[in-house]
């Protein structure tokens, strides 16, 4: 696949905050990426550079090798799915959709041919002449999408579109997309903040925070090697532990020396090591690698979710075999399960479990929902 | 949320009495003089019940149509440089908005009276326009000077409801449309003019009103050589005839409810409608 758009050195302040800094990325043509990131990272506005709302302060937007960075929106061949739809009110469903075609003077015949048609793809036949403000919130995000998509744009911007949408819907929509995007197969750049959906749905992740990328990648990639501390806590649960790599293939951490896969560090080099829930073994304390005392056993339905505390560090561990809280139970991590990442800024602020609560991540999840 | 816990009862004693000089205020000043000026309507001087005084309007029948003639211009007038006016205003950065607004506000602060005076002052045959051009021009009892008048007076109340309605337009609108392919000028066609049209029969409501039954400019900028309707009702209270003016009164009120009402089906009624 060719490069369709590219980001060169891109940077982006408001009020003297550097918002977006020194941004490198290339997306190719056809490929469905997404933007990952926290809240106020800097996704919407990359977007709206891209789309043509705003301009960078330095680097350079291209497109097919062609700088775009000053060509208004309605001359870009990109077009949007805003985050709250912005569907025309005076408009009825028909029209909005036949919008940009009208605007192309395109015949009679064939607007009707291709509304129809796209109002087919998005199943909302037979809503040609309700009232958009009557549409449910899931329908109008399709109106928006047919009206995106029918003047056969190159790349297709969505800014959270289903954040607004409740979770059953937001599944079928998530299916919904990524079939329309294979069907027609033009570029998609997808904005989220849901790790899930965005392993789910693309072919490509870019994970940022604070206004860069911190890792580019397929989901595979991103989930099982993820490059900082960062990465590593946002996608999915992680036990992030400090350690020392004694030489190729041998890492210390908790008091305890492992054999694991990687490679390439300095010798003694201080480094950040991940093991993932999942991945962690209970065995009887005799045969562990690591011993501590369980502090709490969650079940989760299709696991058992246990804090272990280990030397004062709480794990993280998923099983399906139940154990007692307060029991001693001993851990075995095999080497390809131990994952280590250079330190960056962000060691030493995830990975641990210890003031960790369902309730107060299911709570930052909502803040992060509410804002966009 | 606090605002949840209001219980929906009827109204209290004390809210009943909090209200109490709204309605005073309302049917002492509004609803009493409706009823004075139908009441001398319908009666004669000696205070018995008569259709004279309708049935003789007809003698102003070209008044009217002038006064009508006039407004109407200059309310388009004021559409055609209220429009973009409140356009820009309403695509200023936000803290140049403020500023606009009160600029426009300023030449409301003077009397009307003062103002028209002014105008009168420069466009007077000796006048400051004269002087400053060199020029003979004849320019005070034209109708292009009582239109000049209405529109210098009156176009803050066109863009004033314009620039608002302009304004709560959400961004996402403008962006949508150009997204989808508008120049600049088609997001105004297509998108902007069609969400503002409550906006602008506000505007329009608010023009016409006033001009189409002011006396004072058409006094003044009319140099004494024609009569608008609402100088001929001045004419009649002044000279005592009190029930031939509320008669005349009476119908242009009644002309004004029915365009009111007729331009109040161009917009939903949701959209926060004419202000009168
Ligand atoms: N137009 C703007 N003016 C000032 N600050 C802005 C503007 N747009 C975005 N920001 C700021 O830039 C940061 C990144 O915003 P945004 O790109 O919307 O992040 P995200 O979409 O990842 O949540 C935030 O701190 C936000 O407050
Ligand atoms: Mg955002």
């Amino acid at each position: 696949m060719a490069k369709l758009i590219e980001l060169k050195g891109l940077s982006k302040s408001f009020d003297g905050e550097k918002v977006l800094n020194a941004i490198d990325l290339y997306i190719r043509d056809g490929e469905f990426i997404t933007l990952l990131g926290p809240s106020g990272c800097g996704k919407t506005t990359m977007l709206r550079i891209i789309g043509g709302f705003e301009t960078a302060d330095e680097g350079r937007l291209l497109f097919e090798g062609t700088d775009i960075g000053h060509v208004p929106a309605y001359k870009r061949h990109i077009n949007t799915v805003f985050q709250k739809y912005a569907l025309f009110p005076h408009l009825n469903v028909y029209e909005n959709i036949a919008f940009p075609l009208r605007l192309k003077k395109v015949k009679e015949d064939d607007i009707q041919q291709r509304v129809t048609d796209m109002l087919k793809m998005v199943a909302l036949s037979g809503f040609e002449n309700k009232s958009v403000s009557t549409l449910s919130g899931g329908q109008q995000q399709r109106v928006a999408i047919a009206r995106a998509l029918i003047s056969h744009p190159r790349v297709l911007l969505l800014d959270e579109p289903l954040g607004a949408l409740d979770l059953k819907l937001r599944k079928d929509m998530q299916n919904e997309l990524k079939t329309i995007q294979k069907a027609i197969g033009i570029t998609f750049i997808y904005v989220t903040h849901d790790q899930e959906e965005a392993l789910s749905m693309s072919d490509t992740v870019v994970v940022m925070a604070d206004g860069e990328i911190q890792q580019i990648g397929t989901p595979t990639d991103i989930y099982n090697e993820p490059k900082n501390a960062f990465v590593a806590d946002f996608i999915g649960e992680s036990n992030i532990v400090d350690g020392i790599m004694l030489e190729d293939k041998k890492v210390k951490f908790s008091s305890h020396i492992f054999d694991c896969v990687d490679g390439g560090f300095a010798k003694n080099e201080a480094v950040d090591v991940v093991v993932r829930p999942e991945d962690v073994d209970v065995v009887e304390p005799s045969r562990g690698m690591l011993t501590g005392q369980v502090t709490s056993v969650t079940f989760k339905g299709v696991h058992y979710e246990i804090i272990v505390d280990i030397g004062g560090f709480k794990w993280m561990i998923q099983s399906t075999d139940y154990v007692a809280p307060d029991a001693y139970i001993g851990l075995y991590i095999e080497p390809d399960a131990i994952h280590i990442m250079k330190k960056s800024k962000y060691s030493g602020k995830f990975g641990d479990y210890s003031s960790f609560s369902d309730e107060l991540d299911r709570l930052s999840d909502a803040e992060l929902a509410e804002e966009f | 949320m606090q605002q949840l816990d209001i219980p929906k009862k009827k109204p209290s004693f004390m809210r009943t009495i909090a209200a109490a000089p709204h309605i005073v205020w309302a049917v002492m000043f509004i609803v009493l003089p409706l009823i004075v000026v139908v009441w001398y309507a319908f009666t004669d001087a000696e205070g018995h019940v008569s259709f004279e005084n309708i049935a003789g309007l007809s003698d102003y029948a070209d008044t009217f149509l002038l006064s009508l003639e006039l407004s109407v211009i200059a309310t388009f007038v004021c559409l055609l440089i209220g429009y973009p006016l409140a356009y820009m205003m309403a695509r200023a950065p936000k803290h140049r908005q403020k500023f606009l607004v009160m600029l426009l506000m300023l030449p409301m602060w003077t009397n009307l009276l003062i103002r028209t005076y002014s105008i009168m002052a420069i466009l007077d045959d000796g006048g400051f326009l004269n002087t400053l051009l060199g020029t003979d021009l004849h320019i005070i009892g034209t109708k292009g000077a009582v239109i000049f008048g209405m529109v210098y007076d009156f176009l803050p109340y066109m863009v004033l409801p314009i620039y608002t309605c302009i304004s709560k337009i959400d961004r996402h609108m403008w962006e949508a449309a150009e997204d989808l392919g508008c120049t600049p000028f088609q997001v105004i066609r297509k998108v902007i003019l069609p969400l503002s049209t409550s906006g602008v029969v506000s505007g329009v409501t608010m023009v016409l009103v006033p001009s189409i039954s002011t006396f004072y400019i058409s006094q003044k900028l009319g140099g004494g050589t024609f009569e608008l309707i609402g100088d001929t009702i001045e004419r009649q209270f002044v000279s005592g005839a009190l029930n031939t003016g509320a008669a005349i009164s009476f119908i242009m009120m009644l002309l004004i409810l029915l365009s009111l009402a007729i331009m109040n089906r161009f917009t939903d009624a949701d959209e926060g409608g004419v202000i009168v």
